[in-house]
């Protein structure tokens, strides 16, 4: 789904974070969020799934304005860097829980839920509890997760940050492959250049709440 | 070095044992001793006349111990709720008046509970509440209130807003998200904060007395008379009595907290 | 007609309000309490025809050879019963943080006092230390006590010892218990940082440990101090004929048929109500004074 934000402005504890962004996103497209840390890159995400209120401007996904719609029905999927998993869920049930809210029956729920699994490369794991996978298998679980809710837009907040190297690489290329197969928009937040240029369609350069006007030649 | 301080530390701790546990195995033995005259180190005799006195039919115990208990429950429930309810918008909010409020719910700790009944006793008079089980409960929940919002807001702030916003984001609307996700991790806490309010309540003395009129009566009112009487078997049975009725019910709440979170709840007592 | 974004942020600005409404009824009520006794202790009590505010019935309570007697006492019983509780419980927690991963049997232990109510921790004093208790009847045995009066008058003697034992078995574990995590954590993240820059166990409890704990035992000695200060149950149960504390004083006057006697109970308790404002106030002063040190506060 097509994200458009106008105008946007977000207030927080009194400070202006986000000063007048205007940004479109295509459908399909993978877009890379790239700035320091404190630029308001992760208020950004916040603002567009809804949890945040803005101060001023409009968000528009597919075609419509959004601002009336609480984030439980906007569609717009945080992945949050510290993963979030429900602690007394196992991996499954975790997975499973974007269906429960939407009705889907328990013995769906669970094949959908086995089927993400496998699909991130964990099957096999679906009993375990969060606290018993690595932090690795965690951010698996919740891509997987992110996925079972069928989003209109994938909102990645620096989710690879906590990991090694070499598995850095490997959720990279997980993402982008799920990327390509679900053809969601995405949008991922990173600090990494190297990162933004190998994985995205289109990089965005934010600095202290603004959006900085595209790199010749990116 | 060390060893020589963790013998230090051992022998203080034995100390306090010694010191806490005396008193409890002394008051069980006068409470089954027939007559314990002075100055003899032991009973004259073993009987169960202590506890005969406490459940003899006048004192309606069986109803009395139910009641009191009810009245805890109640207290325990309501004050658990209050403080949930408050704890959550102290914790995770930010909003003129909220120090207030922090202020307000810690006063009940540090005034006393009699200044606050001496006065508010023509109050509650006026609203019909003297002398009512209601009045009672209402004025005990007044004194749980502290106790359950500090440990409710501490561990409402240690557990953060995360998972419901995760949540939210996954199509959970906001108040299914705090039933999902936020009320499974807080349960141990709430269990805690119900067993201490209980305790608290059941323990209440003066403010049962001066609210209720007399014509509430608790385990606690009605044992203060003979604690402080001059047959010491019946004092102890009474209080044997009030000890084992608490601890059964401050073990249901123990083997409840640990059923939910699966091994020892120590860290859900640690507030300050 | 709101534009939505309003009412979802009206909806946020309003969510704490709602959420603080049971316990911020349950708080005017308290103060509501406590207002009404003021009022009355200035002598306005309309339903008996006093209608005149005057300070006269707290003028009594000093010049009243008895009732600043009642005073005098229960400061006496709070400030020593504090002391010593802070102490002993302070050395408490120490051996229990010092004795971490083996004191789970003593954590049980300790946490006894605190649940057992203070009208049976008289009960306790009264076995032990009346002049027909344990003690007495061990001095007797030993030859040194000829009869029950020899033994000293601890209970319902002016010096209200009976009462500050009581306090103190009851109150030094609570200051263990209020201390303790704390403790734990200060010990745990500077007891090895301290040790490897050559302090001894000894010198870091005192010149580390102590001090970074020193807030929490200061708030835990605070609330015993009022709490022993205004409550009614062990001087009742404990206390002499007189001086009475002045809770107990207080509630003989509150039922005196006589209802002249009334504003003078109020006095009394707006005595207490002073003083334990005051240590409230001192108590939120150390705890703002910790929270600011500690950079407290979480983003919204």
């Amino acid at each position: 789904m097509e994200l458009e934000l106008k105008r946007l402005t977000v207030e927080l504890g009194g400070k202006e974070i986000l000063h007048s962004l205007d940004c479109r996103v295509e459908d399909g497209c993978f877009l890379s969020l790239l700035g320091p840390s404190g630029c308001g890159k992760s208020t950004l995400l916040k603002t567009v799934a809804g949890i945040l209120p803005q101060s001023g401007g409009e968000v528009w996904m597919g075609g419509r304005c959004v601002d009336d719609l609480p984030p439980h029905r906007r569609g717009a999927v945080i992945v949050f860097q510290d993963m979030r998993l429900f602690p007394h869920l196992t991996a499954e049930e975790n997975v499973a829980f974007p269906l429960k809210m939407r009705g889907v029956s328990r013995q769906e729920r669970r094949r959908r839920a086995l089927e993400l699994l496998e699909r991130v490369q964990l099957g096999g794991l679906g009993g375990r509890r969060p606290h018993q996978l690595s932090g690795g298998q965690q951010q698996r679980v919740a891509l997987a997760r992110a996925l079972a809710a069928q989003p209109n837009l994938l909102l990645l907040d620096e989710p690879f940050s906590g990991l090694d190297e070499e598995l850095r690489g490997q959720m990279r290329d997980l993402v982008r492959r799920l990327h390509d197969e679900t053809g969601c928009t995405t949008l991922l937040v990173t600090h990494d250049r190297e990162e933004a240029r190998v994985l995205s369609d289109r990089i965005l350069r934010m600095e202290a709440g603004r959006l900085l006007p595209p790199e010749p030649g990116a | 070095m060390r060893r020589k301080r963790g013998r230090l530390a051992r022998l203080v701790l034995a100390a306090a044992a010694v010191t806490i546990v005396f008193p409890l195995a002394l008051t069980a033995l006068w409470s089954v001793s027939s007559t314990w005259e002075w100055p003899s180190l032991l009973p004259g005799g073993f009987s169960l006349r202590g506890y005969e006195a406490v459940f003899a039919a006048y004192q309606r115990m069986p109803a009395l111990l139910a009641s009191s208990a009810g009245i805890s429950l109640a207290v325990a429930a309501l004050s658990t709720l209050a403080g949930l309810m408050a704890g959550r918008a102290i914790a995770l909010y930010r909003f003129p008046g909220r120090k207030l409020l922090l202020f307000g719910t810690m006063l009940p700790i540090l005034v006393p509970s009699t200044v606050f009944g001496m006065g508010a006793h023509v109050l509650l008079i006026r609203a019909g509440l003297a002398g009512t089980v209601r009045g009672v409960v209402l004025v005990q929940t007044v004194c749980a209130l502290p106790y359950t919002v500090n440990m409710l807001s501490d561990l409402t702030a240690a557990q953060g807003c995360g998972l419901e916003e995760q949540a939210q984001v996954l199509g959970c609307p906001p108040l299914r998200a705090f039933r999902e996700v936020s009320l499974p991790g807080l349960l141990p806490g709430i269990c805690a904060s119900m067993s201490m309010a209980y305790i608290i309540s059941y323990s209440q003395y003066f403010l049962t007395l001066l609210i209720g009129g007399g014509r509430v009566k608790t385990l606690s009112t009605v044992m203060v008379p003979f604690l402080g009487g001059g047959d010491r078997t019946v004092a102890s049975a009474y209080a044997v009595t009030f000890l084992l009725s608490v601890l059964a019910v401050y073990l249901i709440f123990e083997g409840l907290i640990r059923h939910l979170t699966g091994r020892r709840g120590e860290d859900v007592w640690n507030w300050s | 007609m709101l534009r939505p974004l309003q009412r979802r942020k009206l909806r946020r600005r309003l969510a704490p309000y709602l959420l603080s409404l049971p316990a911020a009824a349950l708080v005017i009520l308290f103060l509501a309490g406590l207002v009404s006794g003021l009022v009355q202790s200035f002598g306005y009590i309309p339903a008996f025809g006093l209608r005149e505010w005057t300070l006269k019935y707290y003028r009594a309570v000093f010049a009243d050879g008895a009732l600043a007697a009642s005073v005098r006492l229960s400061l006496w019983i709070s400030a020593a019963s504090t002391v010593l509780s802070a102490v002993l419980g302070t050395v408490l927690c120490a051996a229990l943080v010092r004795m971490q991963g083996r004191n789970g049997a003593a954590l049980q232990i300790v946490r006894v006092p605190i649940q057992v109510p203070h009208t049976v921790a008289a009960l306790f004093t009264l076995s032990i230390f009346s002049q027909s208790g344990l003690l007495s009847r061990i001095l007797e045995r030993a030859g040194a006590l000829a009869a029950q009066g020899g033994f000293p008058n601890l209970i319902s003697g002016p010096s209200g010892g009976g009462i500050l034992l009581a306090y103190v078995w009851k109150e030094a574990p609570f200051v263990a218990y209020f201390v303790l995590a704390l403790m734990q954590s200060v010990s745990r993240r500077l007891d090895e940082a301290a040790a490897t820059l050559g302090a001894s166990p000894v010198r870091t409890f005192f010149s580390v440990t102590l001090p970074l704990s020193a807030p929490a035992i200061l708030r835990a000695s605070l609330i015993i101090f009022a709490f022993s200060f205004g409550a009614y149950e062990l001087p009742f149960l404990l206390g002499a004929t007189s001086p009475k504390a002045l809770p107990v004083q207080a509630y003989i006057e509150y039922i005196n048929p006589d209802l002249k006697h009334r504003p003078y109970a109020m006095a009394l308790n707006g005595v207490i109500l002073l003083l334990t404002l005051a240590l409230a106030a001192a108590f939120f002063a150390v705890t703002e004074r910790t929270a600011k040190k500690l950079g407290g506060g979480h983003e919204a």
